[in-house]
């Protein structure tokens, strides 16, 4: 069995929206910001696709769970911010949850002596 | 950066489809940017480092399309949402404001539903007349050929194997009326003769069984008949094995073959059922296939032709078949072959009256708008305070005119919902006064097309009577907010807006009532009119020829003999005689003219033939219509068998024939008979067909003797009665029975009643519009009493001040008048400039009368103008008691 090189892991359904709105938790960012904690707090291993990663941001806005603004950017440009909504807040706590039961039970059975 | 998402979506600019774009334009490259950033302090030259992020992010342009897609469904969405609370917000309010005053809402709503639900009903009839296509298949591709004229069967034949360019072409006569026996007992029915392709140039197709096979009009095939449905249901009782059933029309047998749905009407809803026309071209029938016998002509255009070419080409065909009369045409005849669609056939000249009466009423509707709109302009008054505190909130002028309009809009919609009341009960009204005649009525209903329109007129009301009003009020005027509340300059102009209102309104109701004043001198002209002869106390009943087998014309005539005299031995009965078509008896003239030779003045080849309308009378028939015999004899009881032929000719036929001869004696023939009908006397001139028309070429025949025509089929039976004739009819009924069981009879009526009817058009018209001028009238003067006594509250105080100083209570009674009187006068004015420039429109329906008629252009403004001023005296007088104290102590 081949083990894929790392930066190159696919993500599963859904799980870019978990992580997007998880990144957003500390206070606003922009698209850039986001992209980048989301690489280097997965240590390289998720390379999250920018053009998934904008249709994802713009996806979550429409459903009320990230609001927008702009404002000037650390390098004084002109950027759009996202912040998490109290909707949003209370998705990524059931997100969580649900993440962290899935994958615990998944580690279960995977480690499973007999 | 951390507002309420409540608040921030007011702040937010109005997002258009150009800013998404230039949104996500800049959020892209934003990235793309930061991304060049980072990579040219880890060394990259800018320029592999640019190339470095743009093969990162990938296909750029896929991902703008992407990301814009949504920003856009959510920004419309938002749209929606903004603009449908901000509605239900505007309604709310505008509830809660017209639930705080429900007298001035009834007002409103009554004023307004009136108007809108007469426009509706009126529209019901416009549109099932004049709007909705005709109800057969691809309407827009059938015409009428000639529908003026009318093809003798020999032409259409011609015409039919010749055409290229209608597919298929098929004629048929109007109703005429034909004895019914054979199924139960003898009935009076109308049939129309018809072509066999007739149902499928229609494209109708039969309810029960089949329409007319192609060439089932030829002689030999042609017993055949479809039945209508309102027939079917009656005499058949609905039963579908009608067909194959035997049924004899005048004595002839036929099989019924189809029944028509019950929507099918053509032409006309008078048809009990259709028959075969018969072409039959031997010897023996050639005055009726070259001569009496008419069709009218409708076709379906084939594909890729025009009108034009089809007229073009009709206008030929029916010029080549002069060639095959066996006599020679008028060189004229058949000139003016047109081609016209055949909805306009259909609709005939009705159109310009429905119109001026659509136009009339939508001018009631504006009056009505009028009123609501000054009772608006008084509520501003009152609503000032609120409307300033709202602007001074920050409300802009927008939003508030817009609150407004949604406050008027309300309430035109719950007129219109009145309206529809009105407009059912309107429409039934109508079709009770609708004149003879008047085609499609059948159709008129309140359907989905009146619902749109009512409620179209409500939405387009509201606005209208709302705009100016909320314009008004909507206008800043700071002193409201902060003390004054009687400021003198918003009250001011908005005084002058209402005077305008006014003056608007009286001048819209001088139009209508002038217009009304000269229907109602033209209709009274009408009954003014010299009939010829004296129609009281005289009973008219159609009486068809019973069916006999052979020898028809000797027992046709001893039987209306046999009728005559039973008539004249009942008690009360005068005198009696049958003729065979009476004036205004409904019959046109064309079906009994016919193409004379005058002795005196024999026509050159070629030129035009008089054509004579004949009617065939029995000798009494001149004293008991009343109609003098001016010179020579009367008919009498000798003018039969072998006796040589005579007529009895008009004044105005005897003027226009030998005008310089002794009429007595002068001799005349139809063209194709032989022996000459000599005229032995000349009766006074009477009205025919109507009462507007000028008089036919007329003569008179005796039953008694044979001249070369068919005996009519009916005769109408004629008495006139000592005293009531009305007693009479049942004894009629009774003498007409004993004579013949089988003869069916339809109604009796008084031939006052015929004359009547034939100024029934007139009479709607004028019916309607008198009504609609008295509506607008009515409108008109609470809309000036209630613009003048609403001045008059607003200024006691002015008028207690002027008390005060000395004036007198007279003074101030003639101050409101004048002032009203000069609103009244240029409305007035205004009025009979616009009545004298729309007045034209009526020419077409008046009679006797012309559109700028003095009489009523004098006594019309006039009326008004005391009316107007009479709705200002009882202001007026209270001005005048006004109490100098009270007032000045009031506010």
């Amino acid at each position: 069995m081949t083990v894929p090189p790392a930066g190159d892991l696919a993500l599963l359904q859904g799980t870019l929206d978990v992580l997007v709105l998880k990144a957003l938790v500390f206070g606003p960012r922009h698209g850039y910001a986001v992209a980048t904690w989301i690489r280097e707090t997965s240590g390289q291993t998720l390379n999250v696709e920018d053009r998934a990663l904008y249709v994802a941001l713009h996806r979550l806005e429409d459903r009320g769970w990230v609001e927008s603004e702009w404002g000037l950017s650390e390098n004084n440009r002109k950027a759009k911010y996202y912040q998490l909504s109290a909707r949003g807040r209370a998705q990524l706590r059931a997100e969580t949850t649900r993440w962290t039961q899935y994958a615990e039970a998944v580690f279960k059975v995977l480690r499973a002596a007999s | 950066m951390r507002l309420g998402s409540g608040i921030r979506r007011l702040l937010r600019q109005p997002a258009t489809v150009r800013a998404v774009e230039r949104e996500v334009d800049d959020e892209l490259r934003f990235h793309i940017e930061t991304r060049i950033d980072v990579l040219v302090s880890r060394g990259l030259t800018r320029q592999a480092a640019e190339a470095q992020a743009r093969s990162e992010f990938g296909d750029l342009r896929a991902a703008h399309a992407e990301i814009a897609a949504i920003d856009r469904s959510r920004v419309d969405r938002e749209r929606r949402a903004d603009w449908w609370e901000a509605l239900m917000q505007d309604v709310r309010f505008a509830t809660r404001a017209l639930l705080g005053r429900p007298s001035f809402v009834v007002t409103a709503a009554l004023t307004l539903g009136l108007g809108i639900g007469a426009n509706a009903a009126i529209f019901s009839v416009v549109d099932a007349v004049l709007l909705k296509p005709l109800p057969y298949a691809d309407p827009d591709r059938l015409v009428s050929v000639w529908p003026d004229g009318a093809l003798m069967l020999g032409t259409f034949v011609q015409v039919r194997d010749g055409t290229h360019t209608l597919d298929p072409i098929a004629g048929y006569a109007g109703g005429a009326a034909v004895s019914m026996t054979g199924a139960s007992e003898p009935a009076r029915l109308v049939q129309s003769e018809v072509t066999s392709r007739f149902f499928d140039a229609l494209g109708v197709h039969a309810e029960v069984g089949r329409t007319f096979l192609a060439g089932e009009d030829q002689p030999g095939r042609d017993r055949v008949a479809v039945l209508g449905h309102a027939l079917w249901q009656q005499r058949f009782g609905g039963d579908r094995n009608v067909i194959g059933r035997s049924i004899v029309v005048d004595g002839i047998p036929r099989t019924v073959v189809g029944v028509m749905p019950s929507n099918f009407r053509f032409p006309s809803p008078a048809i009990d059922f259709w028959v075969p026309v018969s072409f039959d071209a031997s010897r023996a029938n050639i005055g009726k296939y070259w001569g009496m016998s008419h069709l009218n002509v409708i076709g379906r255009l084939r594909g890729g032709v025009s009108i034009a070419q089809a007229q073009g080409e009709m206008a030929i065909l029916i010029d080549r078949s002069r060639s095959s009369f066996p006599w020679r045409m008028p060189d004229a005849w058949g000139t003016g072959v047109t081609v016209v669609p055949l909805e306009r056939k259909v609709v005939g000249d009705v159109g310009p009256m429905l119109m001026v009466l659509f136009g009339s009423v939508a001018v009631v509707l504006l009056i009505a708008c009028v009123n609501v709109a000054n009772l608006l302009l008084g509520r501003a008054a009152a609503r000032e305070r609120e409307i300033a505190i709202r602007a001074s909130l920050g409300a802009g002028r927008g939003r508030i005119v817009r609150q407004l309009l949604t406050e008027s809009v309300m309430l035109g919609l719950v007129g219109g919902v009145l309206g529809l009341v009105v407009a059912a009960a309107g429409v039934r009204g109508l079709l009770l006064l609708i004149p003879p005649g008047m085609p499609r009525v059948t159709e008129v209903a309140i359907d989905m097309r009146v619902l749109a329109f009512t409620m179209i007129a409500a939405l387009a009301t509201g606005l209208a009577f709302g705009l100016a009003p909320a314009l008004r009020a909507s206008r800043p005027t700071l002193q409201a907010v902060f003390g004054a509340t009687r400021s003198a300059g918003g009250t001011l102009a908005r005084r002058r807006l209402s005077e305008l209102l006014v003056v608007g309104q009286i001048a819209l109701g001088v139009v209508l009532v002038a217009g009304a004043g000269l229907m109602i001198k033209s209709f009274w002209r009408l009954h003014q009119v010299a009939l010829g002869f004296r129609p009281e106390q005289v009973l008219a009943a159609d009486i068809p020829i019973p069916a006999f087998p052979s020898d028809s014309i000797v027992r046709s005539r001893l039987f209306f003999e046999r009728v005559i005299e039973q008539a004249r031995g009942i008690p009360g009965v005068r005198s009696a005689a049958v003729a065979s078509v009476l004036p205004f008896g409904g019959a046109s003239s064309m079906q009994s003219s016919f193409a004379t030779d005058i002795e005196a003045n024999p026509v050159a080849p070629g030129g035009a033939v008089p054509m004579l309308v004949r009617t065939v009378v029995s000798d009494d028939y001149f004293r008991t219509m009343g109609i003098p015999v001016l010179r020579g004899r009367a008919l009498n009881v000798a003018d039969r068998d072998s006796a040589p032929p005579v007529a009895l000719v008009d004044e105005l036929t005897a003027r226009r024939l030998w005008p310089n001869a002794d009429p007595i004696g002068q001799r005349f023939r139809a063209v194709w008979v032989k022996p000459w009908i000599t005229v032995v006397g000349v009766v006074g001139t009477v009205k025919r067909d109507s009462l507007n028309s000028a008089g036919e070429v007329s003569v008179y025949l005796p039953t008694g003797i044979n001249a070369g025509f068919n005996f009519p089929t009916q005769m109408t039976l004629v008495v006139r009665a000592e005293g009531d004739a009305a007693m009479l009819t049942s004894r009629l009924r009774a003498a007409v029975a004993s004579v013949d069981a089988s003869v069916p009879l339809k109604a009796i009526r008084p031939l006052g009643e015929l004359v009547s009817n034939s100024a029934a058009r007139a009479r709607f018209t004028m019916l309607l519009l008198a009504t609609f001028a008295a509506v607008a009238l009515t409108l008109g003067t609470v809309g000036v009493y209630g613009v003048v006594a609403y001045a008059v509250t607003r200024r006691t105080r002015e008028i207690g001040v002027r008390m005060a100083l000395g004036a007198r209570a007279s003074d101030v009674l003639a101050m409101v008048l004048r002032e009203g009187g000069t609103l009244t006068g240029i409305g007035v004015a205004l009025g009979v400039a616009g009545a004298l420039a729309t007045s034209r429109v009526l020419a077409g329906f008046l009679f006797g009368v012309t559109p700028t008629d003095a009489s009523v252009f004098v006594s019309v403004p006039a009326v008004l103008g005391i009316v107007a001023l009479g709705a200002c005296i009882i202001p007026a007088r209270r001005a005048a008691r006004v109490d100098p104290v009270t007032a000045l102590r009031s506010d």
